[in-house]
């Protein structure tokens, strides 16, 4: 059976944080909308690769206290978290950071997207091609019943890879693969003892250990670990070099992909058991759970009417047309040796221009999350989730205009 | 040509697929090398230290009592200081000794290399 094509007003290409705040603000101005998501659950970073903090969603600030830096869907979204984890905001060294948890996450994105009458959500299907149709967007998608079609008059990337720069072959720009930021690979453990401080830094010592002994491989020095809030869970996180050579790193690549992920399993799972042997603070742990994919903080990134840099970061540069405020410092992971930060001048918050989220010369294309136009340093700030709220927010409005 | 061209000949060769990386190898050349300076360091010399290392970015004015925490070191950077320490000042921090206390500021982590050190 043929499908018949699909029609609406705004489709948004991804349900991570850009795609689910893009497409709940579009059918909330009374478009017409369709959000197409490749997984089971919404959330993307969030919940598939279980980035467990949403980062950016405060200013900086030497006094204590955490302060909204965008209203509207970032602090809608960050109170919705809070209200499900009774988590409230943590300062880490400088920056405020609120502790999200994925299984909640992939809910409240469930329920803020069912509350929309104007919105169809499309889980489990993959976008296969983007061409124009007249003034607006035909979209090519399939899931297990066969290939669809659907027609929108906007259309909003919120997919972090620019997949549709990817499908017309330009508009984008993608850094050398030894300067990409490294993938995350985070994963769930089940551990009965608090994560506190001293356990965390007593673990970094005996991985050094570990490895100087040969006992574990040099990559078990990339983990990190945290409480998830919850009795007996906590997130190890391990910062994978991506690839052996560095420059054969390709975030787009499925087989690349599918080495690292399985690399990163493999370390993982040999860490987890040499702690629970070894340390009575680990002692019952095992992992409960995996990603369903490594965390990529760096792909494409799309060429729009301005290009944010990270010297507009370093002075907090503001703009006539700014529609969110960045306001985490740039977090480079260019090496699994831990995140160097940069952070602006007086702590100042960065404006995002409108301009970023419009890719230069597409008419009715909208950009939104970690892949709207900036540089390489800018986006070592914008790609965090509190940012891309804000960022999808944004697009999804435009689109809808 | 694909960045990801290489992986036909990365994955028949187990050395390439997964070389030791930079730390791996930061850590052999510690175990063989006897000659570190053996020399406790004072806590300023330990800040210029910390950044000439890029474990750390400390403004030049950082004080010997600035929280180290907050001036970004985590449990990853921890594990770089570890080798570091070794590498430069001959000393093995054990996991004990990584507690909060002893890694809170330049003053309390200079303690600990010196108390190592006797």
């Amino acid at each position: 059976m043929k499908p018949d094509v699909l029609r609406c007003d705004v489709a948004v290409i991804g349900g991570g944080s850009a795609g689910i705040a893009a497409a709940v603000t579009a059918a909330r101005t009374g478009a017409r909308t369709v959000l197409i998501e490749r997984h089971g659950f919404l959330g993307g970073m969030g919940t598939a690769s279980l980035v467990h903090s949403f980062c950016g969603l405060y200013l900086l600030r030497d006094e204590p206290g955490a302060v909204f830096a965008n209203p509207g869907f970032a602090t809608e979204i960050a109170n919705l978290m809070m209200e499900s984890t009774g988590i409230g905001p943590l300062r880490s060294g400088r920056v405020d950071v609120l502790p999200q948890h994925p299984v909640e996450f992939a809910l409240i994105a469930d329920r803020l997207v069912k509350a929309e009458h104007m919105l169809e959500v499309r889980l489990h299907s993959e976008v296969t091609g983007v061409t124009r149709d007249g003034d607006g967007w035909l979209i090519r998608f399939n899931d297990r019943s066969g290939n669809h079609s659907l027609a929108a008059a906007s259309l909003v990337d919120a997919s972090g890879d620019a997949v549709i720069a990817g499908f017309m072959g330009e508009g984008f720009a993608i850094a050398p693969a030894a300067r990409l930021q490294r993938p995350a690979y985070v994963l769930g453990v089940r551990s009965l003892s608090e994560m506190s401080d001293d356990v965390r830094l007593r673990a970094s010592g005996l991985l050094v250990e570990a490895v100087r002994s040969g006992e574990l491989p040099a990559d078990a020095l990339g983990f990190s670990f945290r409480a998830s809030g919850r009795p007996g869970e906590i997130f190890a996180s391990l910062d994978l070099s991506g690839a052996a050579p560095a420059d054969d790193f390709d975030p787009l690549d499925a087989g690349c992909l599918s080495r690292l992920e399985m690399r990163g399993r493999e370390i993982a799972s040999q860490t987890i058991r040499w702690l629970a042997a070894r340390d009575d603070a680990w002692r019952g742990s095992y992992i409960s759970h995996w990603p369903v994919r490594a965390g990529i903080r760096e792909s494409r990134r799309w060429i729009g009417e301005y290009v944010l840099t990270g010297e507009d970061l370093l002075e907090g540069r503001r703009f006539d047309d700014e529609i969110a405020l960045a306001t985490w410092p740039m977090e480079f992971r260019e090496n699994p040796r831990g995140p160097k930060l940069r952070f602006p001048h007086e702590s100042r918050p960065c404006g995002i221009p409108m301009r970023c989220l419009k890719p230069l010369g597409f008419e009715r294309l909208f950009v939104a999350g970690r892949c709207i136009s900036a540089d390489h340093d800018a986006q070592a700030s914008i790609r965090v989730m509190g940012t891309c709220f804000a960022t999808g927010e944004a697009a999804g409005r435009a689109a809808a205009c | 040509m694909s960045p990801c061209s290489g992986w036909k000949q990365s994955f028949e060769n187990p050395r390439l697929r997964f070389p030791l990386d930079e730390t791996m190898s930061c850590i052999a050349i510690s175990a063989r090398m006897d000659s570190s300076k053996q020399i406790s360091p004072d806590p300023t010399e330990l800040i210029d230290w910390l950044n000439a290392e890029g474990l750390l970015e400390l403004d030049w004015d950082f004080p010997e009592d600035g929280d180290l925490f907050s001036a970004g070191l985590d449990s990853m950077a921890v594990m770089q200081l570890v080798v570091a320490v070794e590498d430069e000042y001959g000393v093995e921090l054990t996991p004990d000794d990584l507690t909060r206390k002893n890694l809170a500021t330049p003053k309390t982590l200079a303690a600990l290399i010196a108390a190592k050190t006797s």
